[in-house]
C-alpha cells in the first residue's frame, strides 16, 4: 500500500482534470428509479404470461390448470347463466351478506369487549383468556360443533365467520383503548368529564384508528373463513360455488371463483382504507 | 375570595422507596400567579397534580375554600405540556369541549368558543384541524379550552416547555393577558427561570430529595406588564437581572458542584 501526500501528487497538467476531484465535481448520473408499483405490475404480468404459456403449450392438463381464456369464458357464462342454480352475482351477494352480517355481529360484541379489556382490570381478566382460547382455533375445527348446536341454517354460517372476526376486532379495540394518552384523559377529566363522558368523548374516538385497523383485519379473516362456512348445506355463495365445481372437476370455475374472491377482498380493503381516510384523518399526524 | 390551598401535602407513589414530595404547603388566591420552579425530581408536577385532583396526597390536605379536593373538577382546569387536544375535533370544537360536556346548545358554545379563540388571537382558526396548527397555536387552543370551563384556577404543567424560544417568549405575554382577562388564580410549573420571573406574582422554589420548599419570592414583573409596562423594558430593568441571579442561586443552592 502506498501513501501519497498532497505535495507528492503531480500538479494537474493544463486541460487535464484532476483524477481525484472527478467524483466530487461531476454530478452523479441520475439512476432510474423503479417504483414498487412497477415491480408489482411486472410480477403480475410475468405470472400471467407463465400461466398462459403453460396452458397454451399444454404443459399442464386443463383439468389441473385451465387456460386464462377458458377461465374468462367461464366467468362470462357463470355471470349470465349461473352455476349450480345461481348466477355469479347471486353467489357474490350471498357471500357478501354473510360476511357483513358477521362483521356487524363481531363489531357489536367485539368493540364493547375490547373496551372492557382496555379500561377495566376485571374486564381483562374475564375476556382475555376467552379470546386467547378462541383466536388460534381454525374455523373448520369448531364448524362441526356449531352445526350440532345451531343446525345447518344461515345463523350457523354467519356465526362461524363472526367468531373468526371477533378476536381481531376485540384485541384491536383493546390495544387502541390502552394506547390513549394519559394526558388527554386527564385534560378531559379536569374539564369536568365524568367517567362515561371520558369513554364516549375521549377513549372511543382515540381508539377509532385502531378499531378500524381491527375491522380491516377482521374482514380479511372473515373472508378467508367463508369457504369453510359454506361447506355445509349452502345453496349459494362463492365458497359453495368453488366446492361444487371442485366436486365435478370443473377447474375453470374453481379458478374463476378464487379470482373473484381475491378481487372482492382487494376491493373491500380499498374501501376500508378510504373510510379510514375520511373517518380518522388525524391518524399518523398527531 | 377563592383560595386553592395545599396544607402540608406529601406525595408517595406506589412502589417508590421515598416520597416524591414531603409536607409542602401552598396557598393560591384568585388573581395570584404562582410559579413552581426547581430541579428535576423536586415534585413540581406532583404538587400540580395534587391540586388538579389527579394524584391523591399520601399526607396532608388539598382544598378549595376549605373543601377537600377529591378528584379533578372544572373549577381547576389543567393545561399540559403536550397540548392533549382532541385531533378528531376542530379548534373550535376543542375549545367548546367543556361546554359540550355540560349540555350547552351547539350555537351558544360555538359563539363562546369563538370569543375565547379571539382572546388567544386565533379568531380565524376555529375551523382548523389540530394537526394544521403550529405548536404555539395548539397551546393557545389548549388555554382557550381550559378557560371555556370557566375555572377559578388554571393549572399549567410546563405549558410552554415544548415550544421554541421565540414562540415561548410571545406566549408568555399571551399567558399574562389571559390571566388578567380571566381573573383566575394560576399555578404553573416551569423549568424557565426567566419565564418564572416574567409571569409570577410569587415564585416557589422547590428542591428534591424529597420535594420541599426552599424559598418563596414575591415578584411584581408580571403585574407591571399587566399594568401596561412593555415586556422588553421590564426585562431590561436591572432589578430583573438581580432577581434572576438570586432565583438562580436559590434553585442550585445545596447542589453538589
Amino acid at each position: 500500500m502506498s501513501v501519497s501526500t498532497y505535495s507528492e501528487r503531480p500538479a494537474p497538467k493544463a486541460g487535464e482534470t484532476d483524477g481525484l476531484s472527478v467524483p466530487w465535481s461531476r454530478p452523479r448520473p441520475k439512476r432510474t428509479v423503479v417504483s414498487a408499483r412497477l415491480a408489482s405490475a411486472i410480477t403480475i404480468l410475468v405470472l400471467f404470461a407463465a400461466w398462459t404459456a403453460a396452458s397454451s403449450l399444454q404443459l399442464v392438463s386443463p383439468v389441473f390448470l385451465p387456460s386464462p381464456a377458458a377461465v374468462w369464458a367461464k366467468f362470462d357464462v357463470v355471470a349470465r347463466d349461473g352455476f349450480v342454480d345461481a348466477t355469479l352475482v347471486q353467489h357474490i351477494v350471498a357471500s357478501l351478506w354473510r360476511v357483513f352480517a358477521a362483521l356487524i355481529a363481531a363489531i357489536l360484541v367485539g368493540v364493547p369487549v375490547g373496551l372492557a379489556i382496555g379500561i377495566s382490570r376485571i374486564g381483562r381478566g374475564v375476556f382475555d383468556p376467552l379470546l386467547e382460547f378462541l383466536r388460534p382455533i381454525p374455523p373448520l375445527a369448531y364448524l362441526p360443533l356449531i352445526i350440532i348446536w345451531f343446525g345447518i341454517g344461515e345463523p350457523s354460517k354467519i356465526l362461524v365467520i363472526a367468531i373468526a372476526m371477533l378476536a381481531p376486532v376485540a384485541l384491536s379495540t383493546a390495544a387502541g383503548v390502552r394506547g390513549v394518552s394519559r394526558e388527554r384523559v386527564d385534560a378531559a377529566r379536569s374539564l369536568g368529564a365524568t367517567r362515561a363522558q371520558v369513554i364516549r368523548h375521549v377513549i372511543l374516538p382515540s381508539a377509532l384508528p385502531s378499531i378500524l385497523t381491527g375491522l380491516r383485519i377482521a374482514l380479511g379473516a372473515g373472508w378467508s373463513t367463508l369457504v369453510a362456512a359454506e361447506l355445509v348445506a349452502a345453496t349459494r355463495g362463492l365458497g359453495f360455488m368453488i366446492q361444487s365445481a371442485a366436486q365435478f372437476l370443473v377447474t375453470d370455475v374453481v379458478v374463476m371463483g378464487i379470482l373473484v374472491i381475491a378481487i372482492i377482498a382487494f376491493a373491500l380493503e380499498f374501501v376500508i382504507r378510504r373510510i379510514e381516510r375520511v373517518l380518522v384523518p388525524w391518524a399518523g399526524r398527531e | 375570595m377563592t383560595h386553592l390551598t395545599l396544607d402540608k401535602v406529601s406525595v408517595h407513589y406506589d412502589g417508590q422507596p421515598a416520597p416524591a414530595v414531603e409536607r409542602v404547603s401552598l396557598d393560591i388566591a384568585k388573581g395570584d400567579f404562582v410559579v413552581l420552579v426547581g430541579r428535576s425530581g423536586c415534585g413540581k408536577t406532583s404538587l400540580l397534580n395534587v391540586a388538579a385532583g389527579l394524584v391523591e396526597p399520601a399526607g396532608g390536605l388539598a382544598m378549595v375554600d376549605g373543601r377537600p379536593i377529591n378528584g379533578p373538577g372544572s373549577d381547576r382546569a389543567v393545561v399540559f405540556q403536550n397540548d392533549a387536544l382532541f385531533p378528531w375535533l376542530t379548534a373550535r370544537e376543542n375549545v367548546a369541549f367543556a361546554l359540550r360536556l355540560r349540555g350547552v346548545s351547539a350555537d351558544k358554545r360555538a359563539r363562546r368558543a369563538d370569543e375565547l379563540l379571539s382572546l388567544v388571537k386565533l379568531g380565524d382558526a376555529g375551523d382548523k384541524r389540530i394537526w394544521e396548527l403550529s405548536g404555539g397555536m395548539r397551546q393557545r387552543v389548549g388555554l382557550a379550552r381550559a378557560l371555556a370551563a370557566e375555572p377559578q384556577f388554571l393549572l399549567l404543567d410546563e405549558p410552554l416547555g415544548a415550544l421554541d424560544a421565540l414562540t415561548r417568549e410571545r406566549m408568555q405575554t399571551t399567558l399574562l393577558d389571559l390571566w388578567a382577562a380571566a381573573q383566575v388564580g394560576v399555578l404553573m410549573v416551569t423549568h424557565g427561570i426567566e419565564e418564572a420571573l416574567v409571569l409570577a406574582t410569587r415564585i416557589v422554589v422547590l428542591a428534591p430529595g424529597p420535594g420541599h420548599v426552599v424559598r418563596t419570592f414575591e415578584t411584581n414583573f408580571g403585574r407591571r406588564y399587566a399594568a401596561g409596562e412593555p415586556i422588553r423594558a421590564i426585562k431590561a430593568d436591572p432589578g430583573f437581572a438581580a432577581a434572576r441571579a438570586e432565583l438562580t442561586d436559590s434553585i442550585f443552592e445545596g447542589e453538589a458542584a
